[in-house]
């Protein structure tokens, strides 16, 4: 390059041409002696300052726990752990005040399985439906609606839970009052739905086609193929998504309080799901905004906290185990030397398996199966035992003759193959596919047009730009729209850039070893954090020890944490795609590491990380609980003036107006419409934008 | 062939990946400004040397290197030695084209942008220089501001070639250039190989032993990570000293 | 895809940004007042003070905030929630220039924050409401006990229909709650089954809703819902505001404006202006008891 500068720039004469010459000199002189032309150098600082943002996740999680603990622990020392966990009454405010989680942590978990009984079934259909059977038209259409689903923000739904599911169980079921475990299931399967289904079908799109292929040229039909050769290969995806779906039922907040009836018991009986019942986190939404500062009920809820971080903690840990399991049985895994400490529990995990009671029943029964003689007495013997002293014997012999003998095998063989023809299971399989599709839709369909019709009478201009009045019956909600603008916009102005530096620190300045580990665990499990922990975190570490106040720039860098480890994964999963080839002929022209990232492998990630963002607006613009404690007021004349005073926003005006104003019955749908509007808005444009740059890179 | 006529020299270089002795106490001389091509069976080492010569293996974390490379009499792979001129001064092009998703003008333009040339003028200059070399300013003076990734498979392998050139290497590496393209594309790359090597050195791998007969000078065979026998192409071709490479060649085993 | 359309699409992206930025940026604009600006407001430095505390207090300090602003614009009063505890908290550490309270300190409180200042600005029930489609008018205060700790279950056991009893009732910060437990549960424990909710209003909507509820709210909050007499001796006290002034009516309480010393400045302006009889009309319009005179 030397030559080709020289052969152009030399063509000039002019008697400036010596001064430009000196002038260049004495430049690179000074350029050379500040370093700032050494590549190893500025590579070095760049490698740096990136490993800075990449263990923030890590230091934000050590935060949480920390400042948890600094505000809880005082609960375990008051009242011992193994008490707080499962003594079994919560009455903070009784005579003598008692702090028993386990009901709390019953009902949970009771919520968390009814949700996924409802969701698990739901969402993978759809996932299959929209995977495997739909048409390319269809798929246009239902795989943004359900993601719409996954945009509608919690309080959202609590309102449309409170106001309108409550009652039609109550009415449908006869039931005295239709706050319950059931009503907390309903709300939670359907707000887990879409995040199951969009990571399910993922993962079932991304089975090669030639696993198909090579089924269906064996002569299988689709169904069969589905079930034996696509949803098995899809298996790690499908657990991740049930994972990440009951990570967001135990975590999820502001719906559950709404619907559950808040009531700190266990049902009884356990399964009578018309029950009230209260979670972890509906404990801490209801009881926190009211408890007293500095008193031992504050410590129980911050104690309450701690738990709920651990249990996601567990999930996550579970989670990670059993996909990697299934990762393992599938593709030969290089076992790298982290993940020994894995590899120990899961080799226990495995021998403890083996001992496990039903793959010792078939064993024994196989070896039944083979004393013919043996098991032929035996039956003789219950025979006669039950012809002369009682009848059950007869029934036992029965029993036992059938389940071990060949004949009765071979029958139940000959009526599955006639019964169970598989055109006829395909059929029926589809049918209840698309009728789980459908069930979906409608669902949606119903939310939607339920805000939508009533909401729609409070759209007006002097809705959209006035200050509420009257309690917020009427006027309008201006401050609070401006107020979710300022808090979504600071989140991003945070997350963003550490969020993006952190990926490309991970995914191109260093190899998979024990600290990218600890790093990616530190950010998962700042993905499973519920969101009200992060308002408590919040609360304890920005508003009070950093003596903020309740202020904007507290709830943005609460949502921004909120939101960053999303943006990590978005990007991470955009640097991934990114062809290594790409990469390999950069360095091959002697581009340093930054160059090659900032010049050839961020252009084209760019698309997908922006999608990341966008998403991730969404979801702060929705979100109640994190600035619940950390950032809102609920009425204010005037916009906030600097980032240290609170604000006003949509999803907690719309809680406000559902659980404390009576009579603001068109205010509220016409709030619930704006804030359902902007998030859907953001969604769609998101969605769009990954459309348009999918249809490009397919060209 | 003397000392002063090869520019690129090892001295028993052995690599590893991991546990796997890829590259076996290989002593090669790569003669200046003159096309030599490596043949050998799949998995023989031949990609793994070539990317040895402009320290692309640094980019593979298992991989050890012993023994020296020297590069007109430096060793490439001193501790003080600047990787990234390295790879300015010994250039590289890959089996499968990878242009950036960039026009081409942008691809072409990026090694001397990233080498601190701004100036536009010169910058225009460069990638007209680079595309007239690579032969290709003729077919798409009119399409430079296009995406790289809407030309042929033919195309976009000589656009990579330009880009490779526009920072002016003095070796070029070629890791089976033509082995993801068509007869024809194949054909007008072996004929730009041809006009290259009035100004460069080129190192070229292929698997296609013809290919290796019809465009090189001198040919290395490699078996098993191990160089068998290098010599004038002629020579190998028609009078191999070494039973291996008569095997070879006659298509004993492939 | 041509270059020429990516960048076309890239403008598209940056107009939307650069209409959102605008829409914030309108918010910093018209930030230093309100839609309705006056000749006083641009000369006058805006004064803020926060009101934190009683959900009950609440709907008073929102009313008397609004016709206070209408005078003196320059102030910005930001009232919000979080109950009676909260509103002692925040008052007595400062964190707020005035706090609402629905019921009297406990003596801890006095002894920790012994520079609070008191102010009774209005006086409120408890009432009990059900849906009106109960058939019960009154109860005794040992029946509503019942009800409360779980011993009475079915309205048919109070004189009503067969039904089941569901129980609503505050959460346990509440001083609205903290009160009822003191005047009407005798500081007994409520029944685990009970409903919570953290407001007057969500309870009301609850009662509403639900044909067997029962649940107790200030006196305001009435709207959908059918109030029950309290049965004293045999006669049916009626919660209306004549009675509760007469003290007839057996649960009531006053409301509390806390503040940290004597208060200055605006939230002095405040109180006063709630104490004033416009203010103490507001109370009245808000369907609370003003203070007698």
């Amino acid at each position: 390059m030397e030559k080709s500068n020289q052969i152009f720039l030399g063509d000039l004469n002019g008697w400036y041409i010596p001064i430009n010459r000196w002038l260049k000199k004495i430049f690179s002189l000074v350029k050379s002696f500040l370093l700032f032309h050494d590549h190893h150098f500025i590579d070095d600082f760049i490698k740096k300052i990136l490993f800075l943002t990449a263990i923030s996740a890590i230091i934000a999680v050590f935060f949480i726990i920390f400042f948890l603990l600094r505000d809880g622990y005082q609960i375990f020392w008051e009242a011992g752990v193994w008490n707080f966990l499962t003594s079994s009454t919560w009455n903070p405010t009784g005579e003598p005040p008692l702090f028993g989680t386990l009901p709390l942590i019953i009902g949970t978990l009771l919520v968390m399985v009814g949700a996924m009984i409802i969701a698990v079934p739901l969402s993978i259909g759809s996932a299959i439906f929209i995977a495997e059977i739909a048409s390319p038209r269809m798929k246009v259409v239902i795989k943004p609606a359900i993601e719409l689903l996954a945009g509608i923000p919690s309080v959202v739904y609590g309102f449309f839970g409170l106001i309108l599911l409550t009652d039609w169980l109550r009415v449908l079921f006869n039931q005295p009052s239709g706050s319950s475990w059931l009503a907390g299931s309903i709300l939670l399967g359907i707000m887990a739905l879409p995040t199951i289904t969009s990571v399910a079908e993922d993962a079932i799109s991304s089975v090669p086609r030639e696993f198909k292929e090579g089924s269906l040229a064996l002569g299988a039909n689709h169904w069969q193929t589905i079930r034996k050769v696509v949803v098995p290969g899809a298996l790690s995806g499908i657990t991740a998504a049930i994972i990440l779906g009951i990570g967001r039922a135990i975590g999820e907040t502001m719906a559950v309080l709404m619907v559950t009836g808040n009531a700190a018991i266990i049902p009884e009986p356990i399964i009578n799901v018309f029950s009230p019942i209260r979670t972890l986190t509906g404990t801490l939404g209801i009881e926190m905004g009211e408890v007293a500062f500095g008193s031992l009920h504050y410590h129980a809820l911050f104690g309450v906290a701690v738990i709920l971080l651990f249990i996601t903690l567990i999930v996550n840990i579970i989670a990670t185990l059993i996909i990697n399991r299934i990762k393992g049985r599938q593709i030969p895994v290089n076992r790298k030397p982290c993940r020994k400490f894995t590899l120990r529990i899961e080799n226990k995990l495995r021998s403890f398996q083996k001992l496990a009671f039903f793959s010792r029943f078939s064993k024994t029964l196989s070896r039944l199966r083979s004393y013919r003689t043996f098991v032929g007495c035996t039956i003789l013997g219950f025979i006669v035992i039950g012809l002369t002293y009682s009848k059950p014997f007869l029934w036992i012999a029965l029993l036992v003759g059938a389940v071990t003998s060949e004949r009765f095998e071979f029958f139940i063989h000959q009526m599955r193959k006639k019964l169970f023809h598989p055109e006829t299971v395909q059929t029926i399989a589809f049918s209840l596919i698309t009728i789980s599709v459908l069930i979906v839709i409608c669902i949606l369909a119903l939310i939607i047009y339920e805000i939508v019709a009533n909401g729609i009478g409070a759209l007006n201009w002097n809705f959209l730009t006035q200050p509420p009045q009257d309690l917020g019956r009427s006027g309008g909600i201006f401050p609070a729209i401006i107020g979710t603008l300022y808090l979504v916009g600071g989140a991003l102005i945070i997350a963003c850039p550490v969020g993006i530096a952190a990926a490309i620190y991970l995914i191109e300045y260093t190899q998979e070893s024990k600290l990218t580990y600890i790093i990616r665990t530190g950010v998962d499990l700042l993905n499973g954090t519920p969101s009200i922990v992060f308002g408590l975190f919040g609360f304890a570490f920005l508003v009070l020890f950093l003596k903020f106040g309740i202020s904007l720039v507290a709830g943005q860098i609460t949502l921004g944490l909120m939101i960053l480890p999303t943006i990590i994964r978005t990007t991470e999963e955009a640097l991934r795609s990114v062809p290594r080839s790409l990469r390999e002929g950069s360095y091959a022209l002697g581009a340093t590491k930054w160059q090659t990232t900032w010049r050839v492998v961020l252009p084209p990630a760019m698309p997908s990380i922006l999608t990341g963002a966008i998403l991730s607006i969404g979801r702060a613009a929705g979100e109640t609980a994190p600035i619940m404690f950390t950032a809102v007021i609920f009425s204010s004349k005037f916009l906030p003036s600097s980032v240290f005073d609170p604000v006003m926003a949509l999803p907690y005006h719309l809680f406000i107006l559902t659980t404390n104003v009576p009579g603001a019955t068109v205010n509220k749908f016409g709030t619930a419409l704006v804030l359902l509007l902007t998030v859907l808005s953001i969604y769609l444009i998101a969605i769009i934008i990954r459309h348009h740059y999918q249809l490009a890179r397919a060209m | 062939m003397s000392d002063a006529l090869s520019i690129l020299e090892t001295t028993n270089l052995n690599l590893w990946y991991g546990q796997k002795h890829a590259i076996v106490d290989v002593n090669i001389k790569i003669p200046r400004k003159k096309i030599t091509a490596l043949i050998g069976p799949s998995g023989c080492g031949k990609s793994t040397l070539i990317r040895c010569f402009n320290r692309m293996n640094d980019l593979i974390d298992s991989c050890t290197i012993k023994g020296r490379v020297l590069f007109n009499g430096n060793d490439i792979y001193e501790k003080d030695s600047d990787v990234f001129k390295i790879r300015e001064k010994i250039g590289m092009v890959f089996q499968k084209p990878n242009p950036f998703p960039k026009s081409v003008y942008e691809n072409i333009a990026y090694g001397p942008r990233i080498h601190g040339v701004k100036n536009r003028k010169t910058l225009d200059y460069i990638v007209e220089k680079s595309l007239r070399s690579a032969a290709l300013w003729d077919e798409i003076n009119d399409r430079l501001y296009d995406s790289a990734l809407s030309l042929s498979g033919g195309q976009q392998q000589r656009v990579c070639i330009a880009r490779c050139l526009a920072v002016e290497p003095d070796i070029i590496l070629m890791d089976e250039p033509c082995s993801a393209l068509d007869p024809i594309a194949t054909a007008k790359i072996e004929d730009l190989i041809d006009h290259l090597v009035e100004r460069y050195t080129v190192v070229i791998v292929t698997h296609n032993m013809q290919q290796a007969a019809r465009v090189s000078e001198y040919t290395g065979f490699m078996y098993l990570g191990k160089l068998i026998e290098f010599n004038e192409t002629t020579q190998i071709f028609e009078d191999p000293k070494e039973e291996l490479t008569e095997k070879y060649i006659t298509g004993r085993f492939g | 895809m041509k270059l020429g359309e990516r960048k076309i699409s890239y403008s598209f992206l940056a107009i939307g940004c650069a209409l959102v930025f605008a829409l914030m940026a309108s918010g910093c604009v018209s930030n230093q007042g309100s839609p309705t600006q006056t000749a006083q407001t641009t000369t006058t430095q805006i004064q803020r003070i926060t009101v934190t505390g009683s959900t009950t207090v609440l709907p008073i300090a929102e009313k008397a905030k609004e016709a206070f602003e209408v005078n003196y614009t320059y102030a910005d009063i930001q009232v919000s929630g979080g109950g009676s505890s909260v509103g002692v908290t925040s008052a007595g550490q400062g964190n707020a220039e005035i706090g609402m309270s629905s019921r009297d300190l406990s003596p801890e409180e006095v002894k920790n924050y012994p520079e609070l200042v008191k102010y009774e600005i209005a006086w409120d029930a408890v009432i009990l409401i059900v849906h009106p489609s109960n058939s019960i008018n009154n109860l005794t205060l040992s029946q509503i006990r019942g009800i409360y700790n779980g011993t009475i279950t079915n309205w048919n056991q109070v004189g009503g229909s067969n039904q089941a009893i569901v129980v609503v009732g505050r959460d346990s910060a509440s001083g609205t709650r903290t009160y009822f437990s003191e005047a009407v549960m005798k500081n007994e424990n409520f029944t685990a089954k009970q409903e919570e909710f953290n407001s007057n209003g969500g309870i009301l909507q609850k009662i509403a809703q639900t044909p067997g509820a029962i649940g107790y709210v200030g006196l305001a909050y009435t709207e959908g819902v059918k109030a029950v007499k309290i049965n004293v001796n045999g006669t049916m006290i009626e919660p209306t505001l004549n009675n509760v002034l007469a003290k007839t009516y057996p649960i009531s309480r006053p409301l509390y404006l806390l503040t940290k010393g004597q208060p200055k400045g605006l939230a002095k302006q405040f109180i006063d202006f709630i104490l004033s009889p416009e203010g103490q009309q507001i109370v009245g319009n808000v369907d609370y008891v003003p203070l007698p005179k």
